[in-house]
C-alpha cells in the first residue's frame, strides 16, 4: 500500500519533471529560431521598412517580390550549380574512400596496421588552418591549378577526412563477423563481401558521412577564396561574400540572398534525417 | 613453423589480404601523406625561411628570425593570441553548457523529439558566410534584433556588439554556440548508450535526480564530454571564418584571430615563411591544450572497461 503510493507519486513528479523539461525545449528552441526568423522577416521588408524606427517583428507587407528583384544581382542558382559542382563529386569520393579506408582497418590484417591507423587518429587532431599555406603552394606552384576547382575537390578524393574513415571503422566493427565468414565460405572476396553485405548495413554512418562532408564544404570559405578568384565560378559563399561588399546597405536583398542560401543545406538534412541521427547513435562514438 | 606445406598457403591468403588491404588504403595513405604529414614538415621547414612565393625562387634562410620577430616586435601577433584566447574560451565554455543542456532536454520523454531535434541542430547546416551576414545584422546598433530585445523588452541601452571592440569576440563567440548543434547530436547519442540498469539501481538504492546525474550519467558521459571539448577546443582555437566573412578583425584588432593574422602576412603580404611560422605557433597553441586535456583527463575521465 505504501510501496504503492509512492510509485504513485514517483510517477506523477516524472510527469512533472518531463513536462517543465518539455516546457523548456520549447523556448529554447524559440529562442535558437528567433535569429532565423529575423532575417527571414527582413528579407520580405523593404529597406525603408527595415530603417524604420517602428522596428516591426513581423513583417508589415510580406514582400516576397524582394526575392526575384535579389536575383537581378545575386546569381543564386549559378553560384548554387557551382557549389554543386565541387560538393557533389567530393561528398561520393570522400564517402565511398572512407568506406573502402574503413572496411580494410575493421576487417583485414596487414603489415603496419597500427602504424597507419595511429597516423589516421593523429590527423584528426591536426588544425587544418596549420597545413593550409603548404597545401596552397602545392596546388598552384607545384599542380597549377589555381582558379580550378580541383583543389577544392581532389582532398575528398584521398579518404575523405580522417574521422570519417574512423566513423566507418567504429561501424563496421558492429557488424556480427560471422556474417563475412559465411559469405568467405561461399567463395565471396573482400569487395564482394564489402558490397553485398557491409554496405548495405552501414547506409547508416555513410548518410552520416555524407552530410558531415557536405557540411564541411558548405561552410568553407577560407579554402574557396584562396583558389577561385573568377566571379563566374564563384560558390555560394563567395558570391555572398561579394555580394555583402558591392550592397552595403540593401539589407532587404542581402537577407533575401541569405535566406536563399539557408534553403540547400535545410532540403539535403530532411532528406537525410532519419539516417543521420541514427547514425550517430548507433557509432556511438565511444573513446 | 615446421611444416613449411602447411604455411604456405596460409603466406598466400595473407598476401593477398596484405594486397587488398593497402588497394583499399591507397587513397586514405596518398592524403595522409600528401595532404596531412608531408605539409606539416613543410610548414615547420619553411618557417625558418623568409619566402615572396615567386615560383621555387627567392628563399633566403632566416634561422628563427621569423620567431624572434613574432614574439618581440610584430604589432599583431600577441595580442591576436590574446583574442583568440578569450574568443575560444567563451564559445567552448558556452557551447558545451548549451549543448549538454539541450542534449539532457531532449533526452526526456517530450512528444516531437526528433522536430526539436532537427530544430537545433539546424544552425549548424547554414553556410557559415550566410551565418555571420545574418548575425551581423541581427546585431545592428539600431534596427537588429538584439537592441530590439534590449531596448524595447528590457529598455536597456544599445549595444554596439561586433562593432563595439569590448563585445566583438564574445558577439561572436555566441554565434559559435548558437552553431554547435552537432555537438547536442553527439551528447544524445552519448546519453542514449548510459546503461539504463546503472540509473535505476542508483534510483532504487535512494539516489536523487541530482546525484543520479552528478554520479552515474556525468561519469558516464565522460568519454563524450572530452570528444566534444577536444573537437570544440581545436576547431575555436583556429577560428577564421567569422574574421573572413565579416569582421575583417576589426574593430582594431579585437576580432583578429591567429589564423587570420597567418592569412594576412600569407594571402594579403605574401610573406609566406613568416606566415608559416604564424602556423607553427597555432600549432604549438593547439598541441599545449591538446595536451593539457589528454593528461588530464585520466583523473577525470571514466572508463567503462572493455568498450572498445
Amino acid at each position: 500500500m505504501n510501496k504503492a503510493s509512492s510509485l504513485a507519486s514517483r510517477k506523477r513528479r516524472e510527469k512533472i519533471i518531463n513536462a517543465v523539461c518539455f516546457a523548456l525545449v520549447v523556448f529554447f528552441s524559440a529562442l535558437c529560431m528567433l535569429p532565423i526568423w529575423w532575417i527571414f522577416r527582413s528579407s520580405l521588408m523593404s529597406n525603408n521598412q527595415l530603417f524604420a524606427n517602428t522596428v516591426p517583428f513581423f513583417p508589415p507587407d510580406w514582400l516576397f517580390s524582394n526575392y526575384p528583384k535579389a536575383l537581378v544581382h545575386f546569381d543564386f542558382w549559378t553560384y548554387l550549380k557551382n557549389t554543386m559542382i565541387i560538393i557533389v563529386p567530393s561528398v561520393i569520393a570522400g564517402t565511398v574512400t572512407a568506406v573502402m579506408g574503413g572496411y580494410a582497418f575493421a576487417r583485414m590484417r596487414f603489415v603496419g596496421k597500427k602504424f597507419l591507423f595511429t597516423l589516421v587518429i593523429g590527423s584528426m587532431f591536426l588544425p587544418v588552418m596549420v597545413t593550409l599555406i603548404p597545401l596552397y603552394i602545392m596546388w598552384t606552384n607545384i599542380f597549377k591549378l589555381n582558379g580550378s576547382y580541383w583543389p577544392l575537390i581532389l582532398p575528398y578524393f584521398c579518404g575523405g577526412g580522417a574521422f570519417n574513415i574512423y566513423l566507418i571503422r567504429q561501424f563496421i566493427m558492429t557488424i556480427p563477423r560471422e556474417l563475412d565468414e559465411a559469405a568467405t565460405i561461399d567463395g565471396a572476396g573482400h569487395f564482394r563481401i564489402l558490397l553485398s553485405i557491409i554496405v548495405p548495413a552501414i547506409k547508416a554512418a555513410m548518410i552520416v558521412v555524407a552530410l558531415l562532408l557536405f557540411t564541411q564544404m558548405w561552410n568553407d570559405l577560407i579554402q574557396q577564396s584562396l583558389y577561385i578568384h573568377d566571379a563566374k565560378k564563384f560558390t555560394i559563399a563567395l558570391g555572398l561574400s561579394q555580394f555583402k561588399g558591392s550592397l552595403k546597405q540593401d539589407y532587404s536583398a542581402i537577407m533575401c540572398a541569405t535566406c536563399m542560401s539557408f534553403a540547400p543545406g535545410i532540403i539535403f538534412y530532411l532528406l537525410g534525417q532519419k539516417y543521420f541521427v541514427e547514425g550517430i547513435v548507433l557509432t556511438g562514438m565511444k573513446s | 613453423m615446421s611444416s613449411k606445406k602447411n604455411k604456405k598457403p596460409r603466406n598466400a591468403l595473407m598476401r593477398a589480404e596484405n594486397r587488398t588491404a593497402y588497394l583499399c588504403l591507397i587513397p586514405s595513405i596518398i592524403g595522409l601523406i600528401f595532404l596531412t604529414y608531408v605539409p606539416l614538415m613543410e610548414v615547420f621547414g619553411l618557417s625558418f625561411f623568409s619566402w615572396k612565393g615567386n615560383g621555387f625562387t627567392g628563399f633566403k634562410f632566416v634561422g628563427l628570425q621569423n620567431y624572434i620577430r613574432l614574439l618581440t616586435t610584430d604589432p599583431y601577433f600577441k595580442t591576436s593570441v590574446l583574442v583568440t584566447l578569450y574568443y575560444t574560451f567563451m564559445a567552448v565554455i558556452g557551447s558545451m553548457i548549451y549543448s549538454l543542456t539541450i542534449a539532457l532536454l531532449l533526452n526526456r520523454k517530450i512528444p516531437a523529439r526528433g522536430f526539436w531535434r532537427a530544430v537545433f541542430y539546424l544552425p549548424y547546416l547554414l553556410p557559415a558566410v550566410a551565418v555571420y551576414l545574418g548575425w551581423n545584422w541581427l546585431y545592428n546598433i539600431n534596427y537588429g534584433l538584439f537592441n530590439y530585445i534590449l531596448n524595447r523588452i528590457f529598455h536597456l541601452p544599445r549595444v554596439g556588439f561586433v562593432n563595439d571592440a569590448k563585445l566583438v569576440a564574445p558577439s561572436l563567440a555566441l554565434v559559435s554556440v548558437w552553431l554547435a548543434g552537432n555537438l547536442i547530436v553527439i551528447f544524445l547519442a552519448g546519453l542514449q548508450n548510459v546503461p539504463r540498469t546503472y540509473l535505476e539501481a542508483a534510483e532504487v538504492d535512494g539516489a536523487n535526480a541530482w546525484q543520479r546525474f552528478w554520479n552515474i550519467t556525468i561519469p558516464c558521459m565522460s568519454p563524450i564530454i572530452f570528444y566534444n571539448l577536444l573537437m570544440a577546443l581545436i576547431t575555436n582555437l583556429q577560428v577564421i571564418t567569422p574574421a573572413l566573412a565579416l569582421t575583417k578583425g576589426g574593430p582594431g584588432s579585437s576580432s583578429r584571430f591567429v589564423s587570420y593574422v597567418m592569412y594576412q602576412y600569407a594571402f594579403e603580404s605574401r610573406k609566406f615563411g613568416y606566415a608559416a611560422a604564424v602556423s607553427v605557433m597555432l600549432f604549438i597553441l593547439i598541441g599545449i591544450f591538446t595536451v593539457i586535456l589528454f593528461a588530464t583527463s585520466k583523473s577525470w575521465m571514466f572508463n567503462q572497461g572493455g568498450d572498445d
